[in-house]
């Protein structure tokens, strides 16, 4: 992905939109199409292996075997870590520098850097933001840094007056003014310092411009140093020139300890669970044995429809069942439910549960449409039944 | 280091919480239980991780070994602690000093332009006055002053940048500012986050108030500057709002903030300085017509990047003034940076501060650069050098620029002799080195090129002066453009550039007697051409030959003195002292590459686990491999989608070690499932490898997940390292 400013680079980093997707996907498409023909029959061999094929276990068996994954090269890992160790002297001379340190490479950082400061920043306040959660509240942790400072200038000061509601008043404080308090706190000695330690600083909760903009911010506070790791092979298109060199002023550290992430992973969904449609059936399955059984046969005809179209007329209007008389009545819906407000109350019950959805024909007509691939689909019917 | 088996578990709070103190400063840590309990997340223990491993840099082991060792040892730490702070030291100060010449040399560069502004700004605030002076009391009323339309204009003055990239001008419009406002303008700067659409113009007149009022009231509007202009010792002068980046604002936003403006200007004085990176058509595209009318332009432009490249590489690399320096492969590596990365000055200075911290990380004895900036320095060595414990001393003489040349080393006098040679020998070699630039001026040789030429140590290899038709080769390139330049000079630029060398070669005795010499018969012969020749020199050399000898005995004088004086220090003993070298270091640091970086880890992963398993040289991807990594090699075979089902069996396949095609099809394996009933856990295993890998696949951005529509291709993003 060439850079391309910010937002651009913020959208380059997410974890693929959908919107990007369908462009880039709308010629590919096509040639999917045609590969799936049946006409090309060598190359279906090789293209038409899915998901569904596979024997996929449980969710919650696999969960319970990622668990138990046995480490791999364990000993090679830790001595890789351990190698680390003789640079922390380094780093920190860095960090007094004034340089902020980035370290990049395959594997957690977690852990090394967390043992690089509790082993090596003794003189500073580390702060450890962890950057993979799903969301963080950036200015908790600037007022948390407020305080700290707050306390410490108090404590030396020996001054007791006024301490409760200066405390108080960050958090109801604008993140520029608490910024600007932070920029006026310059130390005789240089000792107090606070180190934020940032494990993914391009996790998705701090992806945005604005996040990028207050920790750039907070990194040139003359006494706050950063130390925070990245994964993302984009993520330099976070910043511009004017964070990198003038603001962050990063020192890179190529660091790869291929330590599972562990923590990291936990917020990503599991590809052959959630993304695969096991678990979809599933839970269809469990809904539909829920309803009355005029309802599963309605939505038994729905289904055989969908199926027998797919294979009838190709890939994407099989998938198209046209809400109506012609279709209903096609169908012998009204006949076999007796009436049209009956069958729209199942058909209602089915949208609530997500067995159904509604889509835009290309004529214009709304047209109802079983959310499942075929296989699984099925599947299902035959489950069902 | 923990091994990551023995982790903390995944719910463990240090994991899941957005943030937290991991511990307090030994400053703070001594901070009083009841405050710390105000904090949201300090009071529970957080140091859990095993600190138990192989030697750690800071805290002093405290063994149980015998007691002579353990003082030895003890001795030992605090000497590398001390000579650490020292070098610590030694950064600061040889960097502040780097940093201050830098901001004088660039000051000093401006200060034409800030005069003008100053002189702007005096201009325009003495034509508003002479409109109409309105009292304090007017001012302060809440309405604006009406008068015609004429005054309601904003002098504006739009300073012309030329920088295609702007973060240069941070600084200058930063020094801009100062020298306004310590010549007595009220000053405020607005930047392109605060003209934006989010903050809106409310946002932004407040961030205006709250840097010129100490107070700012929770009504930020008009009035409360009014009344803050009307004090008596705010009114006599102009408030200058410095705008630095025009193009990144939001136009609507500037706009409402002219119009706001605008009808105030005659009560309360403000001007605009807006930089512009592009040209003059910036604010007509950015601007209302109706904003456009109301401000009374005029247009400044900055200084070029070239000359600002010249005169920084002059104050800080030629000069020996600091106490640090680079080597050639550094020269080269930064001249590069700057010429194909960005062409920023601000990524130069960076990228040479980089190689300063480095060098004082790396460098033992770099400490001793400190001596450089001390007045008595050869006392400063001796002193440092009396003190140095054995192994630093030994390290010292061990030094390859030392035992290159073997004859001098014995004494413990010499790294101080060899030092303060360094120092006279880098004077006589910058002194030249400014002659050469003085000449290579005149041709447009740039100093940045001539300087990584000069620190060349190849040029003290091919001393032996050249035919007189040949050239050294591309080593001496821009020095004989410069030199050459001299064979061309008019003679008033001649006589000129003598008076400049005289100034630079003060001390070099020999030479600048030379000079004058040449000087003197400039002198003569121009007094007997004056008269009768007011051509440049080009064209009287077709006509007689009277000044062609001066210039050539010019410029084999130059040419004489580069050879006898330019001689690179990295030719010269102790030179590591104060030379950093390690260009590998520098680029790594500085320019980090995750994209091929991490793609190389996962796909060699060996060269980083050194483990003995995966060592089988032919086959590419074996099962003893990190999975992340076999998935990944597997990944190279596809385009850039991949279908994960194929994925998934090649990646079952290598876990199982089986080469043959399993090629399982949907419809026949039911029955099969259920009778390898006791594969299913290992099954289940590989599910969840091929999980875990494809979940870090993408956390490094690799991989995108299948969107809804096809589940079952997943996207690769980058493609090859």
């Amino acid at each position: 992905m060439a850079p391309r400013g910010g937002h651009a680079a913020a959208a380059g980093v997410s974890s693929g939109s959908e919107d990007d997707d369908e462009e880039a996907g709308f010629s590919r498409n096509y040639f999917l199409a045609k590969e799936k023909e049946p006409s090309s029959g060598k190359k279906r061999a090789r293209a038409a292996g899915k998901l569904a094929d596979l024997n996929l276990v449980d969710e919650q068996v696999l969960r319970a075997s990622l668990a138990e994954i046995p480490p791999k090269h364990e000993s090679e890992v830790e001595a890789l870590t351990r190698s680390y160790k003789n640079q922390y002297s380094n780093w920190l001379f860095e960090l007094r520098c004034g340089f902020s340190l980035l370290m990049y490479g395959f594997g957690s950082k977690k852990l090394l850097l967390e043992d690089f400061a509790s082993t090596t920043l003794t003189d500073f306040t580390v702060i450890v933001i962890n950057g993979y959660l799903p969301s963080i509240n950036l200015k908790q942790v600037i007022v948390t840094i407020a305080e700290i400072f707050w306390e410490q200038t108090k404590l030396k000061r020996k001054c007791q007056t006024a301490t409760r509601p200066q405390l108080q008043s960050f958090g109801s404080q604008s993140i520029d003014d608490i910024i600007s308090f932070l920029n006026n706190q310059i130390s005789d000695n240089g000792d107090d310092n606070v180190c934020l330690l940032i494990h993914n600083i391009d996790g998705p909760a701090l992806r945005d411009a604005e996040s990028q903009q207050y920790l750039a911010r907070l990194s040139c506070c003359p006494q706050v140093h950063v130390v925070a790791s990245v994964d993302h092979v984009n993520a330099p298109l976070l910043w511009d020139k004017k964070m990198v060199h003038t603001q962050f002023k990063w020192s890179w550290y190529h660091v790869p300890t291929f330590a599972p992430y562990k923590v990291e992973g936990v917020f990503y969904p599991l590809i052959l669970a959630s993304g695969g449609y096991a678990q979809t059936t599933k839970t269809a399955l469990v809904v539909l044995q829920s309803l009355t059984p005029n309802a599963q046969s309605v939505f038994r005809v729905l289904a055989e429809y969908q199926l027998a179209n797919e294979k009838e007329e190709g890939k994407f209007v099989v998938y198209l069942i046209y809400i109506g008389f012609p279709v209903a009545n096609k169908l012998n819906l009204i006949t076999l439910f007796a009436s049209q407000v009956t069958l729209n109350s199942h058909l209602t019950e089915f949208k609530d549960h997500d067995l159904v959805k509604i889509r835009k024909h290309s004529d214009g007509q709304d047209c109802l449409h079983i959310p499942l691939v075929s296989d699984a689909l099925e599947k299902l019917l035959q489950e069902l039944a | 280091m923990a091994a990551p088996s023995g982790e903390a578990p995944l719910t463990a709070a240090t994991n899941i919480e957005p943030f937290y103190v991991l511990h307090k400063g030994a400053g703070a840590s001594s901070a009083s239980s009841s405050s710390a309990s105000s904090l949201p997340t300090s009071g529970r223990a957080r140091r859990r991780i095993d600190v138990s491993g192989t030697a750690s840099p800071s805290p002093k082991p405290v063994g149980k070994r015998c007691r002579g060792e353990a003082a030895a040892a003890d001795d030992d730490d605090g000497d590398a602690e001390a000579y650490e702070r020292l070098r610590l030291e030694a950064f600061r100060r040889v960097w502040s000093k780097i940093q201050s010449t830098i901001d004088e040399v660039l000051r000093g560069i401006s200060l034409k332009l800030f005069d003008q502004v100053l002189q702007w700004a005096h201009e325009s605030f003495s034509a508003v006055r002479s409109v109409v002076r309105p009292s304090a009391a007017q001012v302060r009323q809440p309405y604006p002053l009406l008068t015609d339309v004429i005054c309601r204009k904003i002098p504006t003055a739009f300073v012309l940048t030329k920088n295609a990239e702007f973060v240069d001008d941070i600084t200058t419009f930063r020094d801009l500012a100062e020298h306004l406002g310590s010549n007595g303008c009220h000053l405020a700067k607005l930047s392109a986050t605060e003209l934006s659409e989010k903050h809106g113009v409310s946002g932004c007149f407040r961030s205006l108030l709250r840097q010129l009022l100490s107070d700012v009231p929770d009504v930020a509007d008009m009035f409360a500057l009014a009344s803050w202009y009307s004090a008596e010792e705010n009114y006599d002068q102009p408030i200058i709002v410095v705008i630095d980046d025009l193009e990144q604002c939001s136009g609507d936003v500037l706009g409402e903030l002219v119009m706001m403006l605008s009808e105030w200007v005659i009560k309360i004085p403000i001007f605009f300085v807006m930089g512009i990176a592009t040209t003059i058509d910036a604010p007509r595209k950015l601007l209302s017509s109706e904003a456009l009318q109301r401000l009374e332009p005029c247009k400044l432009t900055l200084g070029s990047a070239t000359d600002r490249m010249n005169a920084l590489v002059e104050a800080i690399l030629v000069k020996p003034c600091t106490g640090f320096c680079i080597s050639h492969e550094v020269a080269v590596f930064l001249r590069n940076y700057f010429f194909k990365h960005d062409g920023t000055i601000t990524s130069f200075i960076s990228a040479l501060k980089l190689a300063c911290s480095k060098h004082f990380s790396i460098e033992p004895l770099s400490f001793l650069c400190m001596g450089m900036l001390e007045e008595d320095c050869e006392n400063f060595w001796r002193n440092k050098f009396d003190a140095l414990p054995q192994v630093l001393r030994k390290y010292a003489s061990g030094l390859p620029s030392c035992t290159r040349e073997k004859d001098s080393i014995k004494s413990s006098n010499n790294m101080v002799e060899g030092l303060s040679e360094l120092m006279k020998i880098q004077k006589d070699w910058s002194s030249v080195l400014l002659c050469l630039y003085e000449a290579g001026r005149h041709g447009k040789v740039q100093l940045l090129d001539i300087f990584c030429e000069a620190v060349n140590p190849e040029l003290q290899t091919q001393k032996i002066p050249n035919p007189p038709t040949g050239k050294s080769g591309s080593i001496r390139r821009f020095i004989d453009q410069a030199i050459d330049t001299i064979r061309y000079l008019p003679v008033e630029t001649l006589f000129h550039l003598l008076e400049v060398w005289s100034i630079h070669l003060k001390g070099m005795d020999k030479i600048s007697d030379k000079v004058k010499e040449l000087q003197s018969t400039t002198i003569s012969t121009d007094a007997v051409r004056i008269t009768k020749d007011k051509w440049p020199r080009r064209s009287t050399n077709s006509t007689g030959n009277t000044t062609a000898p001066l210039n050539d005995k010019v410029a084999m004088l130059l040419d004489d003195v580069t050879r006898k004086f330019l001689v690179p220090f990295e030719c010269l003993p102790f030179h590591e002292i104060i030379c950093f070298k390690n260009v590998s270091i520098l680029q790594s640091a500085l320019i980090g590459n995750p994209r091929r970086m991490v793609q190389l880890d996962l796909l060699k992963p060996r060269k980083h686990l050194r483990c003995s398993c995966c060592r089988k040289s032919g086959v590419a991807v074996l099962a003893s491999m990190h999975d992340t990594s076999i998935m990944c090699n597997l990944a190279q075979e596809y385009g850039d989608v991949i279908n994960l089902h194929d994925w998934y069996l090649s990646f079952d396949g290598i876990i199982n070690s089986t080469h043959s095609k399993v090629k399982r099809k949907p419809h026949t394996s039911p029955s099969k499932k259920k009778s390898k009933s006791i594969a299913a856990e290992s099954e289940a295993m590989v599910q969840a490898r091929f999980c875990r890998a494809v979940t870090e696949l993408q956390i490094t951005g690799l991989l995108r997940m299948p969107s809804k529509r096809r589940p079952d291709l997943v996207q690769r993003i980058a493609f090859g390292p």
